[in-house]
């Protein structure tokens, strides 16, 4: 049953609540600004599942999972379709946007105000709020067999922080929108609707004056109109380019897609294996352009992992509680697009790699399966269709011709750069705060204006961009 | 609070998500990839697989239907002249597992991953 149009007004509309959405409504209200946030997802209790379950990809993914970019090869993706976004649904890793790259992309895209010390104030500032830390105690035996390869193999490699906040315990919780910042920016004043999908922008005069969208209650749907003075987009790297694409919003809206595609191991021990988390140790002997870490190695996942491989895999899964999942993740100098199609409610996403990225694959696969021996490991089954599981170092070699377009399972959860910021107008599509060109109240903050990929997880960076973006909307009265 | 005028002209939305559900040859695979499960548990699969497909963006959706549309004719032809039977399936569905056709190998490995996960996280006693 649909009930007639009902509007609202705001003064600030975010539409988005994830890591860009939430550190904007936090910012704007706790400057005592008239802040509404829609979300096209649940609330949903960050307590109630269980993470990386089957039920959580049900209830908070959006597509359950199953989105992918198409190309040759197509790159599987996951994104949050909930309140509070993909921090709810992530590992809590975080990491401070790498200064160098930082530098470089101030010069290439013009980009005022950007320099490595700016953001790390606002980073620092993100990191008090949510408690970013490292973990109290020793690393779970997933993480250490990771810092045990490294240490000898000679490599790099760190202990990530997280978003958790530990007890005395060493019980940590992670630390999501919906339980930070989000309650903050209700607390300052804002209002945060739920199971509200943006149909598209309103427009006039080179402004934006609101929104039309589709509110579902208790069963009951609802056609909803927001009229506000102030719009931020901050639905992530797919569905901001495809809202504005359908409000017909398209200079520098869409291309330009940034991923980290990853491809994958799954590695058998002769011990068993912790499976709750994701490892918190990233090998950054390669970074920025490839780091190396854990999966989420659930039963499930597991088995996924181990079939990507197409061996015989049978014993190895009825021995699932030995086998771990662990990734080789690239920054990708190939680009993607995102097109919002008419006739359909998914946009379209292309992903095109290039030779050189499917080189620093190759080269990922055998870094890992190094690491993985390493540490320990007895059996490695990469997702590669017709891969050889590898037992030791010398059979390694033989990845480096088995990574092809057409044999290699890749995947990503890092979507970044589908509307740049900066002041080249002809690479980007919004100004260096996010404003979209050619609208003085329209704004985007979150992945989509990171202006490439960053080699690292990038909620730190988006974070520390939506508070930086939210001050100069500030300043600027 | 300015007022609302004329709204630029914009991208329809189109189909809903959720519009095609799982066809004859899907659930067909899926029977073929679950073999040691009881009917109970085969039908909580197929119920996982069925909301997961329907879940997919429209176009990915319609590309696996058109794929299982395709590759279920001739099945459907030998169904219809008393000749199908489970284990052809079963030898076809790992013919297009190894298959040197990407398109095809994609298909069968999305259903797979859907069974595996399911199987592996929905029925973790029976799949021991």
């Amino acid at each position: 049953m649909t009930t007639p149009e009902a509007t609202l007004d705001a003064d600030v509309l975010v539409i988005g609540s994830g890591a860009g959405g939430a550190a904007t409504a936090a910012t704007l209200a706790a400057a005592g600004r008239d802040v509404t946030v829609v979300e096209e997802g649940p609330w949903i209790d960050p307590d109630a599942l269980e993470p990386f379950s089957l039920e959580e990809m049900a209830a908070k993914y959006r597509h359950r999972g199953l989105a992918a970019a198409l190309g040759n090869p197509a790159i599987a993706f996951a994104e949050g379709r909930c309140v509070g976004g993909s921090t709810e649904i992530n590992s809590g890793l975080y990491h401070r946007l790498p200064a160098a790259l930082a530098e470089s992309w101030r010069h290439e895209y013009g980009i005022d105000d950007f320099s490595p010390e700016t953001l790390d104030s606002y980073a620092q500032r993100i990191e008090n709020e949510l408690a970013v830390s490292r973990l109290p105690g020793a690393p779970p035996p997933s993480s250490a067999l990771l810092e045990r390869g490294a240490t000898k193999l000679g490599w790099q490699a760190i202990e990530y922080p997280r978003v958790f906040r530990y007890d005395a315990a060493g019980r940590g919780v992670k630390q999501t929108m919906t339980r930070t910042l989000l309650p903050r920016a209700i607390e300052a004043g804002a209002t945060v609707i739920p199971n509200c999908r943006v149909r598209r922008l309103l427009r006039r005069d080179g402004r934006v004056i609101g929104i039309r969208c589709h509110r579902t209650e208790n069963g009951v749907a609802e056609n909803l109109m927001i009229r506000a003075e102030h719009v931020f987009v901050c639905a992530g790297a797919i569905q901001t380019p495809a809202l504005l694409q359908r409000s017909g919003i398209r200079g520098g809206v869409g291309s330009g897609l940034k991923v980290h595609p990853m491809i994958k191991i799954a590695a058998r021990f002769p011990h068993p294996v912790d499976h709750g988390g994701v490892p918190m140790q990233v090998i950054t002997e390669f970074g920025p352009n490839l780091s190396i870490g854990g999966s989420a190695s659930r039963r499930g996942q597991v088995a996924m992992a181990l079939a990507d491989s197409s061996a015989d895999y049978g014993d190895a899964l009825d021995d699932w509680e030995r086998v771990s999942v662990y990734y080789a993740a690239i920054r990708s100098e190939g680009r993607g697009r995102v097109m919002a199609v008419p006739g359909l409610r998914a946009p379209v996403v292309t992903y095109r790699l290039t030779e050189g990225d499917m080189s620093r694959l190759a080269r990922g696969l055998v870094h890992l399966g190094e690491v993985l021996l390493a540490s320990g490991a007895t059996e490695l089954y990469p997702s590669v269709a017709d891969g050889p599981v590898v037992h030791n170092q010398h059979e390694l070699a033989a990845w480096w011709d088995a990574v092809t377009r057409n044999r290699t399972n890749l995947m990503t959860v890092h979507l970044t750069s589908s509307v740049r910021m900066g002041e080249e107008r002809s690479r980007t599509g919004a100004d260096s705060f996010g404003r979209v060109w050619g609208f003085d109240n329209l704004r985007v903050s979150d992945a989509s204006v990171v202006p490439d990929a960053p080699g690292v997880n990038p909620q730190g960076a988006i974070m520390a961009i939506a508070a930086r973006n939210s001050d100069q909307f500030l300043a600027e009265g | 609070m300015c007022a609302v005028g004329p709204v630029t002209a914009t991208v329809s939305e189109g189909l809903p998500v959720g519009f095609l559900a799982m066809l004859w040859l899907e659930r067909e695979v899926v029977a073929t990839l679950s073999p040691t499960l009881d009917d109970h548990q085969r039908s909580m699969i197929e119920t996982y697989v069925d909301d997961s497909l329907r879940s997919m963006p429209e176009h990915l959706r319609v590309g696996v239907a058109a794929e299982s549309i395709l590759f279920g004719a001739w099945p459907r032809v030998q169904g219809a002249l008393g000749r199908y039977d489970r284990r052809s399936m079963n030898a076809r569905v790992e013919r297009w597992k190894a298959s040197r056709f990407d398109p095809v190998r994609q298909y069968v490995r999305l259903l797979h991953s859907l069974v595996l996960f399911a199987e592996h996280e929905l029925t973790p006693a029976a799949s021991r």
